[in-house]
């Protein structure tokens, strides 16, 4: 049953990647700019929790713990996301879908480059939030944090979906990312739509990075980058108009990643990344809508 | 230029897409409860007209005003609290949504849930369709379907003005008849006022006044019978048969 | 050098010309005065820019984001350290590093033969982060035994990093005359309509999905020309930091702060962030920001969010505004000019005409019946919606053919189903040949050329440029003799500009070849279109509302134009209009679309005045019911 609790773990993995792979759809839809900042912008957060968990929190004593730690990486996220798209998302507004993923091109690199600066290129220690309790699922060896990711992620799936589908804002909401025009002749405030994309998708990377980080036990600038193309790869593959699609699509490249990784040794996400590779050079190739996508994206 | 109490006003309006000016000095009114018609052939301005008037462009130049109070380049989410819903061109179908959920969104600035119930149950009774389709997405009804509910959809706040832009885009005549018909029962049973902008002259038998507009100007403006003689008149340019 | 090697290029004012000759004796002198492992910072500067100017290739002209071009940078350095290493003389190693890289980046590009869309940013994105954490840490690759000697006489022992150093230059200067070179062929051509126009380029012969994979190929070869130089310079490499993930972002950053299709811009940008940080004395810190060193990147990247913004032409933009402003200062401003009359002389503009008839295309003998388009039966579904339901219709040699209808009635459909933009069954045959299920990129080969109702030309370009590019499937130069000027290129290029200065004289607007397409009146742009229609040659010509924003008086001038292009040129035009009266003018037939239906068809006086037809266009006498009840 190797193969079965390999599985299981990479689902668990995938679970993880899904929160941002989520953020990212839900920018897309709103706003039709593919976001490469979710990353960081967990990871900006999470960097000041943890280094006030060592150093206390300036001009206090306090030190929060690494729950606490997790919770100012999900507030600030949603800060910072709403701080992005006030500042430099809306006025790409009208402009072409390119320069908005440039724009967070920007943000990214910023951000990581400030990481850099304040805290050093010395990895944080990133221990675990919800404490170090192994689980075993079928013969699996699942760390607390990858059993929150996975219970997280069901959460905000479900969620979002009655949000959308139940709420009048999510109503409004699906206006706007059908029609933005219609939606605000018929009084929808389309720029809270925005905002609610960008605060959600923030607070979503400042979660991720905190069930993230612990399975290496650290943190260090550009790390989280590399997990949110895993999460972006897992959107692509399944459908960026589909909040489904990036959950199925990261559970995927999950289990891709993980199953290869254990039958084929190498260095650090070494043969993983090859995989992921293949697996989006594949897919847009042979079905470049993605597994639930809906249109040709453009 | 009209007895009745001016609803919207529009005063020397210059308007474009940047450098591009398209309006010039365009001047309009709607009072309460009256049907205008906006007349102009293709390019003429019509469109830019209620872009600018929902203030989707800002204009240039010029002002607009709703019952006295200037709301000129405020934005479009502003207008349907004050009692202004937009017909879109091609209807403005939320495509991927129900025709039930299109309607809710009709009220979605009203937080009555009576009135919300009431609205809804009359835009069935007088588009029964649409009950028969309420859970189906809207981008797989008829051109005609979409025309009802686009116009049950404007109803359901309860307007005051009602902006309908070529209603009959895309619709054949017989379509385009049913539409303009109910426009006019529209007028006729709740009181909403309407300027209807248009290229096919069938409108100028709903309307009480009416624009004609060239080249993004107000050539001709007709009230009362002299609506019939404008609507001829227009017949004639259309076919060449007057001089050119 | 021949000036039709490259672009013609505007004599350049004084004041930018002193500039430039400043900059260039620092560049050229100033490695002179620094220390040898400063010497080596810029080197390793130059490569970045010769990269970065790669990258501008791919995302300034086809708009097309790579954000593995530092790993492309790493497979040239890696490739050339393991080709000259291993023995092979370096001129071949660094042939081998590009052709390696090219490769490689058209491997990334793949996905574009297939979309559109961002998601091949990822695709590129999932290969630097491969090559990070595995590519360029297997020993294979990073073989540490290896060592690309570079010849002695460039030995840094002995001379320093000078003689690299200008070496590099050289390639650099190599990089933009290729780069300018590209940009005056038919393929640099194709770059730019694939970015602003993608699915229009189509109807002039351009194919979308291997122009891209041309571009993203072209612009890999050139990271590998930068990533050979720096093989050549290091011998080895110690450490994989120039090649990560956070050194493509940057090279992002470069290209969108240096300004898109500005090299002066991009290489200020490159010098800034990769030499500026090196060539401050170590240790230097100012008061809150800290240490200089590290806190460059960080203002380059705060610029580039800046920049995005703000300024998205960059420092490029900047400096070409800066410049037109200087040079509006020596030179008042030209009036708005516009369009003049045609030449009366009739000899001389049947001459013209029939030399610009002159096209070599393979011409199918005397045509059995005189109709030169038929459809049968063509519709058009998309979804649910019927655009173009079972219409027949002929369309005769030599003939004015009328296309009228309300708005929504099919009649654009039908032009793209001609045209192959739409998906239509049933038959459309031209020449007899059937166009429905044919590659659309072959109509403008076939005789067949088109105009759109919302303009199908780039308008950041010159009149001219677009002219070249409507004419591009005359020429038949591959890519890579075009680059360098090889076999009949020269003379191609050559006849093609002929050609369109015709076209332009014909129509009176000889004068505004040089103009921005974009500055122009909207009445001349739609003119524009028209001549670059006709420049292809084309045997039959689909005019898609030409008379739409014109004034009374233009569009008399334009029946006009309809007129003699069928008497002067021998074409055969379709024309859909609005305005009724120019249709009864100058059109010998005339179909009325209603509802993707046709209803009417015949000679134009006969169908504006069928009850049907006016019924459409202008409705009933009157609503039943309503209408009497107010």
């Amino acid at each position: 049953m190797e193969l079965l609790s390999q599985v299981v773990t990479g689902l668990a993995v995938g679970a993880a990647y899904s929160l941002i792979a989520v953020a990212v759809v839900l920018i897309y839809a709103g706003t039709k700019t593919l976001s490469i900042a979710m990353g960081e912008i967990g990871a900006f957060g999470l960097f000041a929790g943890l280094h006030w968990r060592e150093e206390g929190v300036p001009g206090t004593d306090y030190h929060p713990s690494a729950l606490v730690a997790g919770v100012i990486a999900v507030v600030l996220g949603a800060l910072l996301g709403l701080v992005v798209e006030r500042l430099v998302m809306r006025p790409l507004v009208r402009r072409p879908p390119l320069d908005g993923l440039i724009a967070t091109l920007g943000v990214a690199l910023l951000l990581a480059l400030l990481e850099l600066k304040i805290y050093g290129s010395d990895p944080v220690s990133a221990p675990s939030p919800v404490g170090n309790r192994v689980f075993t699922v079928l013969d699996a060896p699942l760390p607390a944090t990858r059993v929150a990711a996975f219970v997280l992620a069901v959460v905000v799936a479900v969620g979002l979906f009655v949000f959308l589908t139940r709420t009048k804002f999510g109503l409004a909401t699906r206006a706007a990312v059908s029609d933005p025009t219609v939606a605000r002749l018929l009084g929808v405030r389309v720029n809270s739509v925005y905002m609610f994309a960008w605060g959600v998708g923030g607070a979503l990377s400042g979660l991720a990075a905190a069930v993230l980080a612990p399975a290496f036990g650290n943190l260090t600038p550009f790390a989280q980058t590399q997990f949110s193309l895993r999460a972006l790869a897992g959107a692509v593959i399944g459908g960026l108009d589909s909040i489904w699609g990036a959950i199925v699509g990261s559970l995927l490249v999950g289990v891709v990643e993980t199953v290869v990784q254990s039958n084929v040794s190498s260095s650090q996400n070494g043969y993983a990344s090859m995989a992921v590779l293949v697996l989006v050079l594949g897919t847009l190739l042979v079905r470049p809508r993605g597994i639930l996508g809906t249109t040709g994206v453009a | 230029m009209t007895d009745r109490r001016p609803i919207l006003e529009v005063d020397s309006l210059c308007s474009g897409y940047g450098a591009l000016q398209v309006l010039f000095d365009v001047s309009l009114s709607v009072g309460e409860g009256e049907v205008v018609a906006l007349m102009g052939s293709n390019g003429a301005g019509k469109t830019t007209t209620l872009r600018t008037i929902t203030g989707l462009i800002r204009p240039m130049s010029g002002h607009v005003r709703l019952d006295g109070a200037d709301i000129t380049g405020r934005p479009p989410e502003t207008l349907v609290p004050r009692g202004v819903v937009m017909v879109p061109e091609g209807r403005g179908m939320l495509r991927d949504l129900t025709v039930a959920e299109n309607l809710a969104l009709g009220a979605y600035v009203s937080k009555d849930k009576a009135a919300i119930a009431a609205s809804l149950d009359q835009a069935y009774s007088t588009f029964p369709i649409l009950a028969e389709r309420r859970e189906q997405k809207a981008g797989t009804l008829s051109g005609g379907q979409q025309q009802m509910l686009a116009l049950g959809r404007a109803i359901m706040s309860r307007p005051r003005l009602m902006l309908v832009d070529e209603a009959s885009l895309g619709l054949s005549p017989i379509m385009t008849e049913t539409a303009f018909n109910l426009i006019a029962e529209v007028n006729r049973t709740s009181g909403v006022a309407v300027l209807i902008v248009e290229q096919n002259v069938l409108a100028l038998d709903l309307a009480d006044r009416a624009y004609v507009l060239e080249k993004g100007q107000v050539v001709a403006t007709a009230q009362g019978a002299e609506v019939r003689t404008m609507q001829g008149r227009l017949r004639e340019a259309y076919l060449g048969r007057a001089a050119t | 050098m021949s000036r039709e090697l490259f672009a013609p290029r505007a004599r350049p004012p004084l004041v930018p010309t002193v500039f430039g000759i400043l900059v260039a004796a620092v560049v050229l002198l100033g490695p002179l005065l620094l220390k040898p492992g400063k010497v080596s910072t810029l080197v390793t500067a130059i490569a970045i820019a010769i990269t970065a100017l790669g990258l501008d290739l791919l995302v300034g002209t086809t708009g097309q984001l790579s954000l593995a071009h530092a790993a492309l940078l790493g497979v040239g350095t890696f490739s050339a350290i393991g080709l000259g290493g291993r023995g092979i003389p370096w001129p071949a190693a660094f042939l081998g590093a590009i052709a390696i890289t090219a490769a490689v980046s058209a491997l990334i590009g793949l996905p574009s033969l297939r979309i559109r869309g961002l998601q091949v940013a990822i695709t590129a994105l999932a290969f630097q982060i491969f090559a990070d954490s595995y590519l360029f840490q297997q020993s294979a690759v990073k073989d540490n035994t290896l060592t690309f000697a570079a010849p002695s006489f460039f030995d840094p022992a002995q001379h320093g990093f000078r003689r690299l150093y200008y070496f590099g230059l050289v390639l650099l200067v190599l990089t933009v005359l290729l780069l300018r070179r590209i940009g005056a062929t038919r393929a640099g051509r194709s770059f730019v309509a694939v970015r602003d126009v993608e699915q229009r380029a189509v109807a002039f012969g351009v194919r979308p999905g291997p122009t891209k994979l041309l571009a993203y190929a072209l612009s890999g070869a050139i990271a590998g020309l930068g990533g050979a130089l720096i093989a050549f310079k290091e011998g080895t490499v110690n450490d994989a930091g120039t090649f990560n993930l956070q050194a493509s972002l940057l090279l992002v950053a470069i290209v969108v702060i240096g300004g898109a299709r500005s090299a002066v811009g991009i290489c200020s940008a490159a010098f800034f962030v990769r030499a500026l940080p090196n060539l401050i004395p170590a240790g230097y810190s100012l008061p809150v920001l800290g240490d200089v060193a590290t806190t460059i990147p960080i203002v380059f990247a705060a610029l580039l969010i800046v920049s995005i913004v703000g300024n998205p032409e960059g420092t490029g933009g900047l400096l070409r505004r800066a410049r037109t402003g200087i040079e509006g200062l020596f030179s008042p401003p030209a009036k708005r000019p516009s369009p003049r009359p045609r030449p009366t002389d009739a000899v001389a503009a049947a001459a013209q005409a029939a030399d610009l008839r002159r096209v070599s295309r393979p011409l199918t003998e005397r045509l059995p019946v005189p109709a030169l388009l038929v459809a049968r039966n063509a519709t058009v579904q998309y979804g649910g919606v019927r655009a173009l339901s079972e219409v027949s219709l002929e369309v005769r040699r030599g003939e004015i053919v009328g296309l009228i209808g309300a708005n929504g009635a099919g009649k654009s459909t039908f032009f793209n189903a001609v045209s192959g933009l739409a998906p239509v069954t049933g038959s459309i045959r031209y020449r007899d040949r059937e166009l429905v299920g044919a590659d659309p990129a072959r109509r403008t080969r076939a005789g067949i050329a088109r105009t759109f109702q919302d303009m199908g030309l780039i308008r950041a370009d010159t009149v001219r440029q677009n002219l070249l590019l409507a004419q591009g499937w005359i020429t038949r130069y591959p890519a890579s003799a075009g680059i360098l000027g090889l076999g009949s290129t020269i003379a191609d290029e050559r006849e093609l500009r002929r050609r369109a200065d015709l076209a332009l004289e014909l129509f009176g607007l000889d004068h505004l070849a040089g103009e921005t397409l974009g500055d122009l009146p909207y009445g001349t742009m739609r003119i524009c279109e028209i001549e670059a229609a006709v420049s292809t040659g084309p045997d039959l010509l689909l005019l898609d509302e030409a008379s739409a924003g014109l004034t009374p008086d233009e569009a008399h001038a334009l029946g006009d134009r309809f007129l003699a292009l069928r008497d002067e040129l021998g074409l055969t035009l379709v024309v859909i209009e609005h305005h009724v009266p120019l249709i009864a003018r100058v059109c010998d037939y005339a179909y009325c679309l209603e509802s993707g239906e046709l209803i009417a068809e015949g000679a134009p006086e006969q169908v504006t005045a069928q009850p049907r037809v006016v019924e459409s266009f202008l409705g009933k006498g009157s609503l039943r019911e309503t209408a009497s009840a107010r």
